[in-house]
């Protein structure tokens, strides 16, 4: 066999491996009722539900922040977030959670919001908040 | 039914229209003309060929225009123009409104465009006899360009996004503004109510906002020439001839390309608050995927120069290097990472376009390839295990399969898209894309190392181990030095892995360096820059690593119940009372005040290093600022302590000593309302040199003295007014205080003075003339009013082996471009 066939054939095995390691690493979007059910963090589409309360007090504890979601199938669940409340949180029409569900509390490692621009409806804006930077 | 608007600026706009139409016209008729000139043999029709360069001229002219009316627009402050509304404003310093100019889709497309013109000059100028087809190619991509700018409809569609759409046009004012629909008169003068723009996002109010998108728009310009090329190579069957050109320019492009995608890291370690310099968010990505596959481009080009091998790599890399530059302007502009990333462009309604221009490109490049396939100058021979063109033939192909690895991860929404999916990003996906990468890295790492001593061809076996060998044992121990110093030891073991070969890199391209200042100077560029990729890579690793987040809150007090219940979560936000120190690592912290500069308000934090006696042994201020944005909320930056070897980062994250527009705050408060932010008041009758003791000092009134004018109130013969100086010591520090009593016309009034640092108020109430004492009347702040900031403050160790890395890197490619230039020359003279 030539050199070069074999080299290829290494590409070959090492873009599948590149393929299939995306793939089990990739997460998917699911509601609070998947998250029930698995031990693995999963993404979660919803919006704030905006009749119960927000919970933060920078002066108790600066890295609590708590709040209601309501999934996209209408499930709703209280989320915990370690980290400072992410700003205009109010305003976002559209969450996104990172995290897996501890007891009966959802606690989340990362929110993704969108909020209506203040001037513009046709524009939306999106910020993101981390509870922790991972380290390498 | 036709308003006439009062106080609109019309002509600039339709002029900037009129050179956008100019400049999509003349680069289509450069394009076709070019495509005559390329396809016509009659060697003195010149014709074709000069009405391609007319067109050419007419479209770098027709740039600039659109270029000098949009910064008219932006600079006058014209807030009829929609793009000058929503992305500047008044306040708005000259240098920041440069970088609102491409704040915007339509201005960073503009800014790509200029580029593509200024390369076109030079090529038009240099190319010789690849000038024709080559420009096709630049020509065709300019066309494409400035289509995206036309803004106008057809078939009902709207065909790219114009600078110069008016606000009106572009908002519906009628609607959002119902004063506007009930009377027309105040419609038609809607500009009187639009005092202001939008202004520029906060985080983009930074100095390398100005550099870093030019930059970068060069890079991206500049890899069309290499694309061009290599097509021209193709359809004029200069199958070899190509190269040569191809590898300067490619150089270049690298060159800049890599500049600017550290220059925005650098922006986000300065003015992003996640804290950090990377974090694989896919537009930084998308940056990333073409240079790394221009880079292995590059090096199976230098490798069919001089040895013959890999010609098909190095043609398909090339190729495709500037496809993914226009994916990767898809994945950012086109809306679809909505989902997964903060900072992509929403769908400016180009979703068709922007595929239609990668498709086009990719189809030009494959249909071509195909056809010429069987004419490409192919090697029979495999190249010899021992030597050089097939170690760097494998790196090129490690790169191109890292590059693979981010696209197929960075395209998970487009996947979703096309084959219904619900796949979502990797949960972590920092730690997923620094153990993939990483691992590339390491492979490509140890190739930078060891093909330095092998030789084209073939190399001297016993020789060539002997020497790795050596080097890499040197290597090996200098990394152990290096990770037990910094602590990179306590990270995964493909992190160490990097490490060495990072290490290993460096050295053997120092060996080579060393020889070329011996004379052979050929190889001195590349060592340089290879050197440069070593220590970026270093410091990356060690700053990324081992970045440790000093704010921890340690003393367990803000702990809530909810969270005792939480396990071990690190807590990286501190709250911190103002003239409450903190001891934080090794610095005590203290939040000292703040300072108000508009827009930005700035907390001072005060940094003291003690040594073992308490005496202060280093003492520095930080002020991270936040601007309290109506739009955005409150949009902090960090500042950066800068030493030597590690650099000391902090930012707020949440205050409440600051407001909303606190700029524009009238002075005209409430009295009575005022009160209600203080605790009940405590009446003192002192004397001078008696003390008020208050929660966070005491006041000292030093004495009692006739005030000769209060503010602008005329003080007469018989009016008296008296001031009590009072001096505040809290914390260390001293403040003054003067409040006032007066009998004015028989009637007795008082000036309260406040002292805001420590949150107080004194009236001076009364005059008790019988112990010649007085009244003062204290107002305290209540605890829970007392200002506070949460902060984060991290630790990046050797970062400076990132920057200067980088520094490094750029200037080995300048050197290689310098060399392959004058072996260009050197062709030519031959020829």
């Amino acid at each position: 066999m030539k050199k070069s066939s074999i080299f290829g054939l290494i590409v070959i095995a090492i873009a599948i491996a590149v393929i299939i390691s995306v793939y089990s690493n990739s997460s998917t979007y699911g509601s609070f009722n998947d998250a029930q059910k698995t031990n693995s963090e999963l993404h979660i589409v919803g919006h704030l539900d905006k009749q119960k309360e927000l919970f933060y007090d920078a002066t108790k504890d600066a890295n609590y922040f708590s709040f209601y979601m309501k999934d996209n199938k209408g499930e709703e669940c209280k989320v915990v977030f370690t980290g400072t409340k992410p700003q205009d949180f109010e305003r976002s029409e559209q969450i996104v959670l990172t995290g897996q569900m501890i007891g009966k509390e959802f606690r989340a490692s990362k929110i993704l919001m969108k909020c209506p621009s203040k001037y513009t409806q046709d524009k939306v804006e999106i910020t993101e908040a981390k509870a922790k930077e991972a380290s390498i | 039914m036709n308003i006439d608007f009062k106080g609109e600026h019309l002509l600039p706009g339709h002029l900037g229209q009129f050179f956008i139409v100019l400049a999509l016209g003349s680069a289509l008729l450069s394009t076709i003309s070019y495509y005559f000139a390329t396809t016509n043999t009659n060697k003195f029709d010149r014709s074709w060929h000069n009405l391609a360069r007319i067109g050419f001229y007419a479209n770098t002219v027709a740039v600039v225009g659109i270029g000098v009316c949009l910064f008219y627009i932006i600079y006058n402050h014209l807030f009829e123009y929609y793009y000058a509304w929503e992305h500047s404003s008044r306040s708005l310093p000259v240098y920041y409104i440069i970088s609102s100019y491409w704040e915007g889709q339509e201005g960073s497309f503009w800014l790509w465009a200029f580029w593509q013109a200024v390369l076109g000059n030079v090529l038009v100028w240099k190319a010789k006899s690849w000038e024709k087809p080559v420009m096709t190619i630049i020509m065709l991509s300019q066309t494409l360009l400035a289509s995206m700018l036309i803004g106008v409809e057809l078939f009902g569609q709207r065909i790219g996004t114009s600078p110069f759409i008016l606000l009106r046009e572009a908002l519906n004012l009628k609607e959002s503004t119902p004063i506007f629909n009930t009377n027309p008169e105040y419609y038609k003068n809607y500009l009187t109510y639009i005092k202001d723009g939008n202004g520029l996002n906060p985080l983009l109010q930074n100095y390398w906002m100005v550099i870093h998108p030019p930059t970068l728009f060069l890079g991206f310009a500049s890899m069309v020439v290499p694309f061009a090329y290599a097509i021209a190579g193709l359809w004029q069957k200069r199958y070899k001839e190509w190269i040569q050109p191809a590898i300067s320019y490619s150089l270049f492009a690298v060159m800049v390309l890599g500049t600017g995608i550290i220059m925005g890291s650098f922006w986000a370690y300065e003015s992003l608050t996640f804290g950090g310099f990377w974090a694989w968010d896919p537009v930084e990505n998308a940056s990333l995927i073409p240079w790394l596959v221009l880079v292995g481009a590059l090096h199976v080009m230098v490798v069919y120069k001089n040895t013959g091998h890999s010609y098909f790599t190095a043609i398909i890399l090339v190729l495709a290097s500037f496809v993914l530059v226009l994916y990767a302007s898809f994945l950012t502009r086109s809306g679809i990472l909505g989902e997964s990333s903060v900072h992509a462009f929403t769908d400016a309604g180009m979703f068709w376009h922007l595929v239609a221009d990668v498709v086009l490109f990719l189809v030009l490049a494959i249909v071509l390839l195909a056809l010429r396939w069987k004419e490409l100058p192919s090697t029979k021979k495999d190249e010899e295990t021992y030597s050089r063109e097939f170690w760097m033939f494998v790196g090129a192909i490690f790169l191109a399969l890292s590059c693979f690895h981010l696209v197929i991860v960075t395209s998970i929404p487009v996947w979703n898209a096309m084959f219904g999916t619900k796949l979502a990003p990797p949960t972590d996906p920092v730690k997923h894309y620094n153990i993939i990468q990483a691992s590339f890295a390491v492979v490509v790492t140890f190739l930078i190392g060891f093909t330095q001593f092998m030789k084209y061809k073939k190399t001297d076996i016993t020789r060539f181990f002997i020497t790795t060998v050596i080097y890499l044992v040197f290597a090996a121990l200098i990394t152990a030095l290096v990770i037990y110093v910094t602590g990179v030891y306590k990270l995964h073991f493909v992190f160490i892995l990097i490490m060495v070969g990072a290490i290993y890199a460096i050295l053997a391209n120092a060996k080579i360096f060393a020889d070329a200042l011996k004379g052979k100077a050929k190889l001195v560029g590349s060592a340089v820059a290879h050197i440069g990729f070593g220590l970026v890579m270093v410091g990356a690793l060690i700053s990324a690593g081992t970045s440790k987040i000093i704010s921890e809150n340690t003393s367990g007090q803000q702990f809530s119940a909810d969270f005792v219940n939480a396990k071990n979560d690190p807590r990286e936000n501190i709250l911190m009372y103002r003239n409450t120190p903190v001891q934080m690592g090794k610095y005590l912290v203290t939040y000292v005040g703040d300072s108000i500069s508009a827009p930005n308000h700035y907390f001072k934090v005060d940094y003291k290093l003690l040594d073992a006696n308490g005496k202060v042994k280093e003492e520095f201020m930080l002020k991270p600022n936040a601007q309290a944005n109506r739009k955005m909320g409150l949009v902090s930056s960090p500042d950066t302590k800068h030493y030597l070897l590690s650099d000391l980062y902090t930012h707020v994250n949440m205050s409440n000593a600051i407001t909303f527009d606190e700029g524009e705050q009238a002075a005209a408060h409430d009295e009575a309302n005022d009160d209600k932010k203080y605790d009940a008041p405590v009446i003192y009758n002192v004397a001078p040199g008696d003390t008020i003791p208050f929660r966070e000092g005491y006041v000292l009134l030093t004495g009692i003295g006739r005030v000769d004018h209060i503010q602008n109130i005329p003080i007469a013969a018989n009016d008296v007014a008296i001031g009590a100086k009072l001096k505040v010591v809290s914390h260390g520090k001293t403040y003054d205080a003067e409040p006032v009593y007066m009998i004015k016309n028989g009637s007795a009034f008082d000036f309260a003075r406040k002292v805001d640092e420590v949150g107080l108020k004194f009236r001076f109430s009364k005059v008790i003339p019988q112990n010649s004492k007085i009244e003062i009347t204290l107002y305290q702040q209540p605890e829970s009013q007392r200002k506070w900031i949460v902060m984060r403050a991290i630790q990046f160790p050797y970062i400076n082996f990132l920057w200067s890395g980088t520094i490094i890197m750029v200037i080995g490619i300048l050197l290689s471009i310098f060399r392959r230039n004058k072996e260009l020359k050197r062709v030519k003279h031959i020829l």
